[in-house]
C-alpha cells in the first residue's frame, strides 16, 4: 500500500509552508545555480578527495577481477552447499538500489508528482551506476566471463540452447532490457538540458561535446512536443520494468525448491525491498550534495520527508514478508522450512539475522513514524546507511542460511567469504561513486527545465 | 451545494432489504435438507462481503493518507460500506458455531494427535472464535473512529481532524493488512489445511480493494448527474478511477500469476494438490475465465483513455469486475468442497445476492446519514477553489 497519491489535482499531504522549490527563484535564477556547477564554479578541492577515492577503489575492482579472471572463480568463498555467494548478495543489492531511480523517474512522472522533478535526475543516474555494478557480478561469477554470449539464444554450430525455463535466463533478458530503457530514459530526458549547457558554455570544447551531445535540439514546439510523447512512452515502459526485474529476481531463488527460497511472498516482498534500498540510497545521496553544492533551495524538507515516507511503507512492507514467511514455517507443518527459520533466528548465522532484523525493522521502523526524525536531515542520513546494510544483510542471509544446511546433515557446511570476494564488493563501490563522481561535475545533476517548469506552476498558484 | 441521498434511492434500499430477507430466508428453507451445502455457500458470500466492506475501508485510509480529488468524491460512500463490517460481525456468528461443519481440521472424525503441533495450537475451534472476534473487534473500532473523526470534521470544520484521520489511518492500513492476511489464512486457506502460501494475504487484500473500489465507480456513476457531485465529478476523475482500477486489476493479475508459477516449478507435493484441483475438471474453465475476464480483457480496455473517461462503460466494466471478483473468491474456497469441478447449487446465489441485499441496504441507509460530499476537508475546499 505504499502508493501515493494518484489524480490530476493532488494535494499531498505535507505541512503548510514547505514547498517543493524555495520562494524567489525565476526562470534564469534556477538555470544559472544548476548549470553554474557543472560550467562556472570549476573542480571543487571536496569534489577531488572524493572522486579519488572512489577512483581508488575502481582500482580495487579491477585487480579483483584481474584475479578472478587469472585464477579462477576458486578465489571466492564459495563451495558445495554454498555454491552462491557474495556474487549473488551483491548483485542482488545493486539491481535493488537501482529501483528507486525508476520509480521516481518514471511511476511518479505517470503519477503527476511535482516533487519528483529535482532529485529524478540524479536518481536516475543512480540507477544506471547501480545497474552497471551489479552487472560486473554475474559476469564475474560465470568462470569464463568471456563466453557470456551463450546465455544468448542464437543459432550456433555448437547445438547450445539457453534453458528458458530458468530464471537465470530470464535475468538475462530482464537486466539487459531494464539497463537499455534505463540509459535511454535518463538520455532523452537529459537532451533539453544538455542543449542548455550547450548555449551558455564558454570554452569550446564544452561547447562542442554538450552540442554533439544535444542532438540539434533548439526548443521548439514541434521538438517539446515529441519530447514529451518519447519520455510519457519510456516513462510507460520503465514502470512495469521496475516490478519485472525484481520480480525475476526472486524468481531466480523461489522457483528453486530449497527452504528459504521457495516462497510465494518472494516477488512482492523483493520489489519492496528493492524499492526500501533504493530510496535508502537515493537520499545517501541527495543529503550530502544539497548540503554541498547548496541545493537546499531545490532538495526541500519535503522531499526528504515524502522519501522517508516512502522508506516506511515499503519497509513495512518488507517486515510482512518476513512475518509471513515465519508464520508460514510454522503453520505448514514442513520440517525442513521450521528448520531453516530457526536455524536462521538461533543457528551459526544468528547474530547476522538479528542485525538484519535490527538494521530493516527495528531501527526503521519505529523511529519513521515521527515526523521530527523525518525531518531531521542528520537522522535521516543514518537511517538510510542503516537501511543499505540491513537490505545487503537480507540477501545474505537468504542465499547463505538457505544453503548452508543442505537437506543431508552430512553436506552441510559453513561460508567463508574470502579477501577477493571484499575486494570486489568495495571495488563495485568504488565504480559506483566514480561514475557518480563524474556525473554530478559534468552533467546537471538536477533536471534545469523541469525546475523552470515547477517555478511556472508555483508562481500560477 | 451539499445534500444528501436523493429519495428515490429510498425504494432501492427498501427493495435491496426485501432481496435480502427473502433471498437468505428461501436459502435457509432450503438449507433444511442440506445445511452443510447451505453454510459453503454462505461462507463464499460471507466472505466475499465481508472483504467488500473491508475493501471500503482500506481505500478510504488510503486517501486519507494521500489525498487526491478521486478520495472526496468517494469519501462518504467508502465510509458507508465500512460500516457494514458491523452486519458481517452479526453475520459471522453462525459460522462461529458451525465449525466443524466447514473445516476439515475441526471436524469430529479429524485426527488431531497427527497434526503438527503449531497446526493444532493455531487451528483449534477456540482460538479461530477468538481470532475472528479479534478481527471484528478491531475492525469495527477502526471504522468507528474513522467516521467520528469524518462527522466531527463536517460539524466543526476544524482544520486539525484532518491530521487525527491522518494518524489513525497509517498505523490502520498496518492492522488492516495484519488481521486481513489472518483472517485469510482462518477462513479460506484452513479449508484446505495441508496447504499454504505466503503470498494468500496479499491476493485477499487486492480483491477486497479491487471489489471495493469497483462497486463505488457503479455508485457514483449513477449519483454523479446531480448535485453535489456533479460539482466534481469530471470525466477526468473517471479516468482516476479507472486508473484505480487498473492498477488493482494488475496487482491481482501478478500476485496470482507469481503464486501460480512458483508452486507449478516447484511442483511440491504440499503445494501442487491445491492447483491440481483447481486447474483440473470444470475449474480449470473457471480458471480460463478467471485469466481472461479478471485480467486480459479489463487490462486493455482500462489502458483505453475513451473507455475510463466515459462514466457508463466504465461503471459497466467495473460492474464485471465485481462479478469476476466473487467468482475468484469462489475459485479459490470452493474447490475444497467439491474437488471434480463447480457444482450447481441454489443457495449459492441465494446467500450471494441475500447478504448482498442486506449490505445494500445497510449501505443505503448509512449514506443518506450525511452531506454526499464531506464538508470541511481542507483539502478539497483547495480543489474547489482551484476548479
Amino acid at each position: 500500500m505504499g502508493m501515493e497519491p494518484i489524480g490530476p489535482q493532488n494535494t499531498p499531504v505535507v505541512p503548510p509552508g514547505v514547498p517543493e522549490i524555495a520562494p524567489g527563484h525565476t526562470y534564469g535564477s534556477v538555470t544559472d545555480k544548476i548549470s553554474a556547477i557543472v560550467l562556472t564554479r570549476g573542480t571543487r578541492k571536496g569534489w577531488w578527495v572524493g572522486f579519488l577515492i572512489a577512483f581508488a577503489l575502481l582500482m580495487v575492482m579491477h585487480y579483483a577481477i584481474a584475479m578472478v579472471l587469472f585464477i579462477g572463480v576458486g578465489l571466492y568463498g564459495i563451495n558445495i552447499p554454498v555454491g552462491w555467494g557474495f556474487a549473488i548478495v551483491n548483485f542482488v543489492w545493486w539491481i535493488g538500489i537501482g529501483h528507486a531511480g525508476t520509480l521516481i523517474s518514471a511511476f511518479l512522472l505517470l503519477m503527476r508528482q511535482k516533487w519528483r522533478t529535482s532529485i529524478n535526475r540524479f536518481a536516475e543516474a543512480m540507477t544506471i551506476f547501480a545497474v552497471s555494478c551489479a552487472g560486473v557480478f554475474p559476469l564475474m561469477h560465470m568462470g569464463r566471463p568471456w563466453l557470456f554470449y551463450w546465455l544468448l539464444p542464437y543459432p550456433d554450430t555448437m547445438g547450445v540452447w539457453p534453458q528458458f525455463r530458468s530464471p537465470l535466463v530470464w535475468d538475462v533478458f530482464a537486466v539487459s532490457t531494464y539497463a537499455t530503457v534505463s540509459v535511454l530514459f535518463w538520455f532523452v530526458g537529459l537532451i533539453p538540458d544538455l542543449a542548455t549547457l550547450r548555449d551558455q558554455a564558454k570554452k569550446r570544447i564544452a561547447q562542442f561535446v554538450y552540442g554533439f551531445l544535444s542532438l540539434g535540439w533548439r526548443g521548439s514546439a514541434i521538438h517539446w512536443r515529441r519530447y514529451e510523447m518519447a519520455s510519457l512512452l519510456l516513462a510507460g515502459l520503465a514502470t512495469p520494468l521496475v516490478i519485472s526485474v525484481h520480480t525475476v529476481v526472486s524468481f531466480d531463488f523461489t522457483i528453486a525448491i530449497i527452504p528459504g527460497w521457495h516462497s510465494t511472498i518472494f516477488p512482492p516482498y523483493f520489489v519492496a525491498g528493492a524499492i526500501y534500498s533504493g530510496f535508502a540510497m537515493v537520499l545517501t545521496l541527495a543529503i550530502p550534495l544539497r548540503s554541498f553544492y547548496k541545493l537546499e533551495d531545490f532538495v526541500t524538507m519535503r522531499h526528504l520527508d515524502n522519501m522517508a515516507k516512502m522508506l516506511l511503507a515499503t519497509g513495512l512492507i518488507v517486515a510482512y514478508g518476513y512475518m509471513m514467511e515465519t508464520f508460514m514455517a510454522f503453520y505448514s507443518g514442513n520440517p525442513f522450512d521450521r528448520y531453516m527459520i530457526m536455524n536462521r533466528m538461533f543457528g551459526p548465522y544468528a547474530p547476522w539475522y538479528w542485525l538484519l532484523i535490527t538494521c530493516n525493522i527495528a531501527i526503521p521502523m519505529t523511529l519513521l513514524w515521527s515526523s521530527k526524525i523525518r525531518r531531521n536531515v542528520k537522522a535521516l542520513f543514518c537511517i538510510s546507511l542503516v537501511v543499505q546494510l540491513g537490505m545487503w544483510l537480507e540477501r545474505f542471509i537468504i542465499v547463505v542460511t538457505s544453503l548452508h544446511r543442505d537437506f543431508v546433515p552430512s553436506s552441510w557446511g559453513m561460508f567463508y567469504p574470502t579477501a577477493i570476494d571484499f575486494l570486489l564488493f568495495f571495488g563495485t563501490i568504488g565504480l559506483f561513486f566514480t561514475l557518480f563522481y563524474l556525473f554530478i561535475r559534468y552533467l546537471p545533476m538536477i533536471s534545469i527545465f523541469e525546475m523552470r517548469e515547477l517555478v511556472h506552476k508555483t508562481a500560477e498558484e | 451545494m451539499n445534500d444528501s441521498l436523493p429519495p428515490q434511492y429510498d425504494r432501492v434500499q427498501q427493495g435491496s432489504l426485501v432481496a435480502g430477507v427473502v433471498l437468505l430466508g428461501l436459502s435457509i428453507a432450503l438449507g433444511f435438507s442440506n445445511w452443510t451445502q447451505f453454510f459453503r455457500s454462505y461462507l463464499v458470500a460471507f466472505i466475499f462481503w465481508t472483504g467488500m466492506g473491508l475493501g471500503c475501508m482500506a481505500i478510504l485510509m488510503l486517501h486519507h493518507m494521500v489525498g487526491g480529488t478521486w478520495g472526496f468524491a468517494l469519501r462518504r460512500l467508502l465510509e458507508s460500506g465500512a460500516k457494514t463490517v458491523r452486519l458481517m460481525a452479526v453475520l459471522a456468528i453462525p459460522l462461529l458455531l458451525i465449525v466443524p461443519k466447514l473445516y476439515s481440521w475441526a471436524a469430529p472424525e479429524a485426527d488431531r494427535a497427527a497434526m503438527p503441533p503449531f497446526k493444532r495450537f493455531y487451528l483449534s475451534r477456540t482460538f479461530f472464535t477468538g481470532r475472528t472476534i479479534f478481527y471484528f473487534a478491531a475492525w469495527i473500532v477502526l471504522i468507528y473512529f474513522l467516521n467520528k473523526f469524518s462527522a466531527e470534521q463536517d460539524r466543526t470544520g476544524e482544520p486539525g481532524i484532518l491530521r487525527r484521520l491522518q494518524n489513525l489511518s497509517g498505523p490502520g492500513l498496518l492492522i488492516y493488512g495484519l488481521t486481513v492476511t489472518y483472517a485469510s489464512v482462518d477462513w479460506a486457506m484452513s479449508l484446505e489445511p495441508k496447504w499454504f502460501s505466503t503470498i494468500y494475504g496479499m491476493i485477499f487484500m487486492v480483491t477486497q480493494a479491487l471489489s471495493a473500489t469497483a462497486l463505488v465507480t457503479v455508485v457514483v456513476m449513477f449519483l454523479s448527474d446531480r448535485k453535489p457531485l456533479s460539482d466534481i465529478v469530471t470525466p477526468l476523475l473517471f479516468n482516476d478511477f479507472g486508473n484505480l482500477l487498473l492498477v488493482f486489476t494488475m496487482l491481482w493479475a501478478y500476485l496470482s500469476f507469481s503464486q501460480y508459477l512458483i508452486i507449478w516449478a516447484g511442483n511440491l507435493q504440499d503445494e501442487i494438490p491445491w492447483y491440481m484441483a483447481r486447474a483440473s475438471g470444470g475449474w480449470a474453465w473457471v480458471a480460463l475465465a478467471l485469466i481472461v475476464f479478471h485480467f486480459a480483457i479489463p487490462f486493455f480496455l482500462l489502458l483505453m483513455r475513451f473507455i475510463k473517461r466515459r462514466k457508463r462503460i466504465l461503471a459497466a466494466l467495473a460492474a464485471g469486475l465485481i462479478v469476476m471478483s466473487v467468482i475468484d473468491i469462489y475459485w479459490l474456497t470452493v474447490p475444497a468442497f467439491e474437488p471434480k469441478g463447480p457444482e450447481f447449487h441454489l443457495t449459492d446465489y441465494g446467500t450471494l445476492i441475500g447478504i448482498g441485499g442486506l449490505w445494500m441496504w445497510l449501505f443505503l441507509s448509512q449514506l443518506r446519514k450525511r452531506p454526499l460530499l464531506p464538508l470541511h476537508d481542507p483539502r478539497l475546499e483547495e480543489v474547489l477553489h482551484h476548479g
